[in-house]
């Protein structure tokens, strides 16, 4: 403590040993002061916000230079969410006291960081804002404002308290408590804060009490009504449940209900969807059986296509065959034709196959177009071999007596070469010698007319007057 | 019962942070010691 007159450091004189001044008021005003400011603290400890701003102010109002409580009294603001006034209060202590001043360093915390500056300063915006609808009687906006400063800044108890007042006047007095709780955790003394929670608890007040007591408190006659957080719950009294009987009756009209649910409900819809799945089943079988029938029937037409065609094709084989003899003719034939490819000279197996073919023809064998052709063919290239060939063993054979042996040769010579009268002529007197007299004249007759004015032809008319005088 | 007429009435804009430099230069800061010292000034030349 220093004397106002000369700026001396005081002693426990009440006056100035430096200029004789008269300090004992002063030191008065200054002990004030701090006795101010000691309860402002303790009150800020205690957090009785409200209260520590009354000492604080008042301790400045003493001492304008008790730069402790200003700086109190701007961490005070500040905790309220008041950061203008806090911000005044600090650059008036600082400018009271430049060095070794802590509102430096509060200053610097504010203002270093823009971005958190600018967010307390929109906060203070839009809580004025606020307050301006509610003049306006706009109260949801004002809500809805409100909300969004305490969003931003969770400490501002007058945005707290204006919410409060909001809720209490739309009768919301469960939210108004919450808001005015959180206001008494900020700022525990505050006046505003405690009146309107007594009013809040005043309305809540039958309700509360029943939620605080263990056992229901009769509100009226018949029901019971409590909170149990944002629920009203109301519950009838006075009913005494009668068990024992009353409980096996409900028991078995419950059961009589849900047995006539399940037959009138439940049953017919599974029957239903048992019939759908047999229908299902049933439709699935058919559409299988109809597909085997058509499957059937496709194969027995086939079978049947198959039996037609194997019929004909029998047919067509037959008549490639006729009989047995149409096959081997062919072979003869074939067999005649490749030895002669194979040997032309070869005229004696050439002349056995073709005896095959000559044995085969002499019955009725159906004959195809090219094998005639083929046979036509072979028989004017071979014929004058074959003539040949059995003329040689016919007149060898008729030589040596055997007519027997002689007569199908020289048929067969005849037949090969027509022109050969001989070969017939000796077939005559062969049929003459074998005693076939009627043979002989049928030949004798061909030669005299095939082959007139011939010694052969005398011949044969001689002979044919011998055995015609003979019959 | 709360009057919310009467209640709003009671509440009044913050400060923003344009209004804190005319907030603080208005800002009184005569205190008990000043007043002190002026009455003492004042008395002194009485005396005299």
């Amino acid at each position: 403590m220093v004397c106002y007159n000369c700026g001396c450091r005081l002693s426990e004189h009440d006056f100035c040993t430096g200029c004789g001044a008269d300090v004992g008021l002063y030191k008065k005003i200054i002990y004030m002061s701090n006795r101010y400011y000691n309860d402002g603290l303790d009150k800020a400890s205690v957090r009785d916000l409200s209260g520590a701003i009354v000492s604080l102010r008042q301790s400045l109002k003493f001492n304008k230079n008790n730069i402790e409580a200003r700086n109190l009294l701007g961490l005070v603001y500040f905790e309220m969410g008041e950061t203008v006034s806090a911000l005044s209060e600090w650059v008036i202590s600082k400018n009271l006291r430049p060095k070794k001043n802590i509102a430096d360093d509060y200053i610097d915390m504010i203002q270093t960081n823009q971005s958190r500056l600018d967010a307390i300063n929109q906060t203070i915006k839009k809580y004025n804002q606020a307050l301006l609808y509610c003049y306006q009687d706009s109260q949801d906006l004002a809500v809805i404002q409100l909300k969004k400063v305490l969003s931003y800044n969770p400490k501002y108890v007058k945005a707290h308290q204006l919410l409060a007042l909001l809720y209490i006047n739309i009768e919301e007095w469960e939210k108004a408590k919450k808001e005015l709780i959180k206001c008494s955790q900020i700022d525990t003394n505050n006046t505003t804060t405690l009146r309107y929670l007594k009013e809040v608890e005043h309305m809540l007040m039958p309700e509360e009490a029943a939620k605080s007591t263990p056992k229901k408190k009769l509100f009226s006659d018949d029901v019971v009504r409590y909170q149990s957080g944002n629920e009203t719950i109301i519950q009838p009294v006075n009913v005494n449940e009668k068990k024992g009987i009353s409980t096996l009756l409900n028991v078995g009209l419950g059961l009589i209900i849900g047995l006539a649910i399940a037959w009138f409900l439940v049953l017919p819809a599974q029957i239903q969807n048992a019939k759908a799945d047999i229908n299902d089943e049933l439709r699935v079988v058919s559409e299988q059986s109809d597909a085997k029938t058509a499957t059937i029937d496709e194969l027995q037409q086939k079978v049947q296509s198959l039996t037609d065609e194997n019929t004909d094709i029998k047919e067509e084989l037959e008549s490639y065959q006729g009989t047995d003899g149409a096959l081997k003719a062919t072979d003869g034939l074939m067999m005649a034709v490749s030895t002669y490819l194979a040997n032309s000279e070869d005229t004696e197996a050439i002349a056995v196959y073709m005896e095959v073919l000559e044995a085969e023809e002499g019955e009725d064998v159906t004959k195809t177009a090219s094998f005639g052709t083929l046979e036509e063919t072979f028989l004017t290239l071979i014929s004058p071999q074959l003539a040949t060939y059995y003329y040689d063993l016919g007149y060898a054979s008729y030589r040596s007596d055997d007519y027997e042996a002689a007569i199908p040769n020289l048929e067969r010579a005849y037949r090969y070469d027509s022109a050969n009268g001989d070969a017939l002529f000796y077939l005559g007197n062969s049929y003459r010698r074998t005693g076939n007299n009627d043979k002989a004249k049928e030949i004798y007759a061909q030669v005299i007319d095939d082959f007139p004015g011939t010694e052969k032809a005398r011949n044969s008319e001689t002979y044919l007057a011998e055995i015609n005088n003979e019959n | 019962m709360i009057d919310f007429e009467e209640e709003l009435k009671k509440f009044h804009p913050s400060l923003e942070v344009e209004d804190a430099e005319e907030a603080i230069y208005n800002e009184d800061l005569t205190d008990m010691a000043d007043i002190l010292i002026k009455m003492v000034a004042k008395a002194k030349p009485e005396e005299e």
